[in-house]
């Protein structure tokens, strides 16, 4: 029999989580699930016996039948810590950590989760639960956290990131295209004096720029696949998690298109404009 | 003249481009510099913030951090153990409740009271009124002494929430003596503080029983008094600042190092891949001019040190601006962060050392070098006679 010596484990809801999943599998001992980094931590295996105590002493403990291992939930708020977690059955956990002078059945619980029937109901449904139960407070798990959690927090700071990248690139681009176009300084003067007029070369470029700022836009797209899949695996690996740190949606996919392909032709325009406003023979000029 | 006075001729020669390359080198620069102050900051101001409230060590019931774990039993009578220690000097219990205030409107004001138990510490500065010293008395922050429109020696009721919400104490009367401080004071959030005991009372116990953990000052020697409290209490878990600073960092304020490592990597490339697509532009545009001066006596050396004092000058010159910039930069990106709830008014993520300066600086020039190696290589391996031979029929 082997035992989790220090396991002072932060179990509390997760028995009704696990409770069906467990169902199946009960056999005289009563069953448990370990997460597969506790797991490789303790060297546990299916079908192992471990005994579980609320205090490091071990006092009051029980013995458990290990029925699967299974991987956590990945959880940003626990990034590089590892889980030293174990699923029970809710009445196993009451019992496991009831007080003495507790009566069975008077327990409480942190939480409970509700699915409802019709998920788009959850705002209606609190607000009536709130209304009916005092000293309940029910709120629906999408939007809960409000502008303030630090998920949306860090989603600002990488936009503020992200429009300093952007504003860094369009200097950089202004400044090769300004080069580009000036090293095409003769040819322009050529075009405009064979007759053709400013308006027409200025379109040439406009359509060549967009042609360019497509091109790169989709390199970068692809550039920003390769990356996803690297910076991914190699988190992964890093924090031993399930957590997908990047991910490249059709949405951002959509809005970066939408930012370079107009940036890289105004780009474009923007320096070929004071160029196009010279006469023909100077540009043409040696 | 000097390789750097004809670079900077050529610069000013075509100011545009020049302004703009330095701009976009400042721009990335002043990103570089802000990932350089995030990869370190939140330590550094962490080590600041335990530093300031005096305790080297902090006692937990296990491995994990202070607050995160499960409570310390018998805490008075652990703390008393500790005290007697050679190498401590004092010692303090501190446990954390939740804990209601009803308004005069009727409604109710949620707060954190902090109990601390021991000698005549306390974890918070006094600012007004005087600490607390008996039996139901309160040391309130700003923020809640401004939200309840109370001063010291007013009287409130205090409803306090224990035991994770399981235990529901009935409502006790406490009286305000000082506003003060705290060293995790939070935005928008009301903090007490009281002793111990009387924390103990607002639970309803008769005594005070747990402590989330313990802190400790040592008469010196932080090391030598958390190896004296693991041999004498071996079922807890002491950790020195220096201890405690090493977990955070290979926990949570690790995202903000590697993200900063992401960056930093990502900005260095972006800024080489540029310059040296800037400067390649730009020697091409010049090949005629460059045989030139090779025709007229410029050592091929020369000309590859005209072409690095080039990629030198932009750098340079935009990695000056970007320090005032990323500065700037630092303190908005600092504002966006600590909106993140629970993040203490006094901790910053972007926190200015000198090493930081330095390592800009060397990640600079060694990006001005490597943008340069492929132009210089092209004005190196220039044929003179066929250049200037093809400028002429071109």
């Amino acid at each position: 029999m082997r035992s989790v010596r220090p396991l002072v484990f932060l179990v509390a809801l997760s028995g009704v989580w696990c409770g069906l999943l467990l169902h199946a599998q009960e056999g005289p001992l009563p069953s448990i699930l370990i997460a597969r980094q506790l797991a490789e931590i303790e060297g546990l295996a299916v079908g192992d016996t471990v005994e579980l105590a609320t205090d490091a002493q071990g006092g009051m403990a029980r013995t458990f039948h290990v029925a699967g291992i299974y991987e956590p939930t990945p959880d940003p708020m626990r990034l590089g810590e590892t889980p030293r977690e174990v699923r029970l059955h809710l009445p196993d956990l009451l019992e496991l950590t009831r007080d003495e002078s507790t009566p069975a059945g008077t327990e409480y619980v942190e939480a409970i989760n509700v699915a409802l029937v019709d998920p788009s109901d959850a705002q209606a449904f609190s607000e009536r639960l709130n209304a009916t139960i005092p000293g309940l407070v029910a709120r629906p798990t999408s939007g809960a956290a409000g502008s303030g959690s630090t998920f949306v927090v860090l989603e600002r700071f990488h936009l503020a990131i992200a429009a300093v990248t952007i504003l860094a690139s369009t200097v950089f681009l202004l400044a090769l295209t300004i080069m580009l176009v000036d090293e095409r300084r003769e040819a322009v003067g050529m075009l405009r004096l064979i007759g053709l007029p400013a308006r027409r070369i200025l379109m040439q470029v406009l359509l060549e720029g967009l042609l360019i700022a497509s091109s790169g836009a989709v390199f970068g797209l692809v550039l920003a696949r390769a990356s996803e899949y690297l910076i991914n695996t190699f988190f992964q690996w890093r924090y031993d998690t399930a957590l997908i740190f990047v991910r490249v949606t059709p949405e951002v996919a959509a809005v970066c298109v939408a930012i370079a392909v107009p940036l890289g032709a105004a780009a474009t325009v923007t320096a070929s404009w004071a160029l196009l406003r010279r006469s023909g023979l100077r540009l043409a000029r040696r | 003249m000097n390789a750097l006075g004809f670079a900077w001729r050529s610069l000013v020669r075509q100011p545009a481009r020049a302004t703009l390359g330095i701009l976009g080198v400042a721009a990335v620069g002043a990103l570089l510099f802000d990932m350089l102050l995030l990869s370190e900051g939140l330590v550094i101001s962490m080590r600041e913030l335990l530093d300031r409230m005096g305790f080297e060590i902090r006692v937990t019931a296990t491995d994990q951090l202070p607050g995160r774990g499960p409570d310390i039993l018998d805490a008075a009578a652990v703390a008393s153990s500790i005290a007697t220690l050679p190498s401590v000097r004092s010692v303090m219990t501190m446990r954390t409740e939740d804990a209601t205030i009803e308004q005069s409107d009727g409604t109710e004001l949620r707060a954190s009271l902090l109990g601390a138990g021991g000698e005549s510490l306390r974890p918070w500065t006094v600012l007004r009124g005087r600490d607390v010293s008996g039996q139901r008395e309160i040391v309130v922050n700003d923020y809640a002494s401004r939200t309840l429109g109370v001063e010291p020696d007013a009287t409130v009721t205090l409803r306090a929430s224990c035991a994770g919400g399981a235990e529901a104490p009935p409502p006790m009367e406490f009286r305000i003596v000082g506003v003060a401080e705290f060293p995790f004071d939070t935005p928008g959030a009301s903090e007490l503080g009281t002793t111990a005991s009387a924390l103990a009372a607002a639970c309803g116990a008769e005594a005070e029983s747990s402590a989330d953990f313990i802190v400790v000052q040592s008469t010196g020697d932080a090391d030598a008094a958390a190896g004296e409290i693991s041999a004498l209490r071996p079922d807890l878990r002491p950790f020195t600042n220096d201890q405690a600073i090493g977990q955070m960092e290979r926990g949570g304020f690790t995202y903000f190092r590697q993200i900063s490592s992401v960056l930093t990597t990502v900005t260095l490339s972006f800024a080489m891949l540029l310059i040296t697509v800037l400067l390649t532009v730009s020697v091409n545009q010049r090949l005629g001019e460059v045989a030139a001066l090779r025709a007229l006596g410029f050592s091929r050396r020369r000309v590859v040190l005209d072409v690095l004092c080039e990629s030198a000058l932009i750098v340079g010159i935009g990695g000056i601006l970007s320090l005032p910039l990323g500065m700037l930069l630092a303190m908005w990106l600092d504002k966006i962060l600590k909106g993140m709830p629970g993040i203490p008014t006094s901790l910053h993520f972007f926190v200015f050392e000198p090493q930081a300066l330095w390592m800009h600086a060397a990640l600079l020039a060694a990006t001005a070098i490597l943008a340069a190696l492929y132009p210089m290589r092209i004005v190196a391996r220039l044929p003179i006679a066929a250049t200037l031979r093809n400028e002429v029929i071109g």
